[in-house]
């Protein structure tokens, strides 16, 4: 297993994708070790569905190549979709079979062993065993996606794509395919690929991250190290007096910058710095002689790494995202 | 067994499942052929003669069969459409099935379902006119050549067509001429000579006659002929109907 250990489950490099004029992907490079969790996040219309499409052997790419596995999308068609899952952004159930007729189905068109036995497995993992026997039209929107889970699990994939899992569920089926997906990236045995415009569920979920806009990757990494890319956490200090308080909370460890807000009547100092909760009592020990009046602390989320790398204009100015850019 | 036959005895048995699910579609393919005979074929039983002394209730009834069976085989294609728009097909072509596999599966389902509801009502049209399996292999045949042939006119509709309501409208605008000009309604012995040189080249001419054969034991074309331009068209239909699905964008 050692050299196959090394084989990324997914390489990308150069991918590009034309409809007619427009231009779905501008040249995505991913590099997707086994295992994980993998998201790759962007507003609509950013081209993951036409990466998922690519790469799962659907879609022919306009240039460059990518490789599922070690296989070639394009050379190696049959090899990389025995290799996948997929599960749609839109409904592919037929509305009149139930979830235990759908994966006894999918299970002997892979040409599984036990068709029946590997269905009775999924309805399990999914949890959809008390509601094997009803017809699809009757479930709600989550169970429909977890029976689309299933279905894409049923033949032991490498890498199980999820296009947008969560979209138009509410907030309780949402969580409940969260604890679904955080539970097979525990199993390990399959490496999940989603998309999402959720910022949320890009940072709950995901291992690592590729950041989409407008058909190219404009960061990847981890989440953390994607957010501590920033700068780190901002702490705002209101204080009694000056006193030379600039100085005093730059010298505090690890601070990066302090900024004093212009233009109020109060004093009030920024501080950015990473690793923001455990540096606080320095923080307030260091302004103590200028009397701290009132303490608050922002964490940058992946919003604010979203907005810094696409350049558009930030929400809030109250954010540490903010800062960094200024 | 071939993967492509295994296939398509997976996407029969999904059919089979859709149609026995289906009570009111059994009620009303039933209902409706036996509503047509007893209001027009008795109302007009007294009225017409016809050259082959077969009372006029008896003709139709066997024709109503024969409309059954093609327009049912029409509704394949129906079936294709409504595949598309709840999204089932996307998911077929990621699990590696071929799409001659799907349209066998169809087919399939389509003759076992076409096959027992003409049993069922050669029983009960049997209990009012002379209506009986005179010659169960002319049947068969007629039943299975006509099921493939229009079903595969049904699915070159589907692959060219988006919505439901234009599938309607140009299936019935197709087919309903190849009905009104076939011997279902009226032998063929009583047309002018066009219109019964056009009926010659329709094929549901040939499924009715081969299919009056099997059921009232009578006919007013050769036999052997007919069964082979039918056996023919259908493996040509057949053939057809895989290649334009392969074709079409779905």
């Amino acid at each position: 297993m050692g050299a196959l250990a090394t084989t990324p489950a997914v390489e990308a490099r150069g991918l590009v994708r034309r409809f007619g004029e427009r231009v779905a992907l501008d040249g995505l490079d991913l590099a997707v070790p086994e295992g994980i969790c993998f998201g790759l996040l962007g507003p609509n219309g950013a081209g993951k569905t036409t990466a998922i499409g690519i790469l799962t052997t659907l879609l022919r790419p306009s240039a460059g190549s990518a490789r599922l596995c070690g296989h070639d999308v394009v050379a190696e068609r049959d090899a990389v979709r025995r290799a996948v899952g997929l599960v749609f952004q839109e409904s592919t159930l037929d509305p009149e079979l139930t979830p235990r007729e759908h994966l006894e189905l999918y299970a002997r068109l892979y040409h599984l062993a036990r068709p029946r036995e590997r269905a009775r497995e999924l309805l399990e993992l999914v949890g959809l065993a008390a509601d094997a026997d009803r017809p699809a039209r009757e479930l709600s929107g989550g169970l429909r996606r977890r029976l689309e889970i299933g279905r894409g699990l049923l033949h032991h994939p490498r890498v199980l794509f999820l296009d947008e899992p969560t979209l138009g569920l509410d907030v309780v089926a949402r969580a409940a395919i969260w604890e679904h997906l955080r539970a097979l990236r525990r199993s390990g045995e399959t490496t999940l690929f989603l998309t999402t415009h959720h910022l949320e569920e890009a940072d709950a979920l995901c291992d690592e991250l590729a950041i989409l806009d407008r058909g190219r990757a404009v960061a990847a990494g981890r989440p953390e190290a994607l957010k501590a890319a920033l700068g780190g956490d901002v702490v705002r200090l209101r204080l009694e007096r000056d006193l030379g308080a600039q100085a005093r909370l730059e010298a505090v460890e690890g601070v990066r910058r302090v900024a004093r807000e212009d233009g109020a009547e109060e004093i009030a100092f920024r501080v950015t710095l990473p690793d923001g909760p455990r540096r606080l009592p320095a923080l307030l020990e260091a302004g103590r002689a200028c009397g701290v009046i009132e303490v608050a602390m922002s964490r940058p989320s992946l919003e604010h790494v979203f907005l810094h790398h696409t350049g558009h204009r930030f929400a809030d100015a109250e954010e540490p995202a903010q800062e960094q850019s200024g | 067994m071939s993967a492509l036959a295994a296939d398509a005895l997976t996407m029969f048995q999904r059919e089979i499942l859709r149609y026995r699910r289906d009570r009111a579609y059994w009620l009303g393919q039933i209902a409706f052929p036996l509503a047509f005979v007893g209001a027009i074929g008795f109302g007009l039983d007294r009225v017409v003669v016809l050259p082959s002394g077969l009372g006029y209730a008896s003709h139709l009834a066997s024709g109503v069969l024969a409309l059954l069976v093609g327009s049912g085989a029409v509704g394949s294609g129906f079936s294709l459409i409504e595949d598309r728009e709840s999204g089932f097909l996307r998911a077929l072509w990621i699990a590696p099935v071929s799409r001659a596999s799907l349209v066998l599966g169809k087919l399939l389902a389509r003759l076992t379902v076409s096959l027992a509801l003409v049993g069922v009502l050669v029983a009960l049209l049997g209990l009012v006119t002379p209506v009986r399996l005179a010659h169960p292999l002319a049947l068969l045949v007629a039943v299975a050549s006509l099921t493939a042939i229009f079903s595969a006119l049904g699915i070159a509709l589907a692959t060219r067509l988006r919505r439901l309501e234009s599938f309607r409208t140009l299936a019935a605008g197709v087919t309903v001429p190849l009905y009104l000009g076939s011997g279902i309604f009226y032998p063929l012995a009583t047309l002018s000579l066009p219109v019964r040189v056009l009926a010659y080249a329709n094929p549901l001419t040939w499924g009715v006659d081969l299919l009056r054969f099997g059921v009232l034991g009578v006919h007013e074309l050769p036999l052997a002929l007919g069964a082979g331009v039918l056996l023919a068209l259908a493996c040509l239909a057949t053939l057809l109907a895989i290649a334009a699905f392969d074709r079409g964008a779905l």
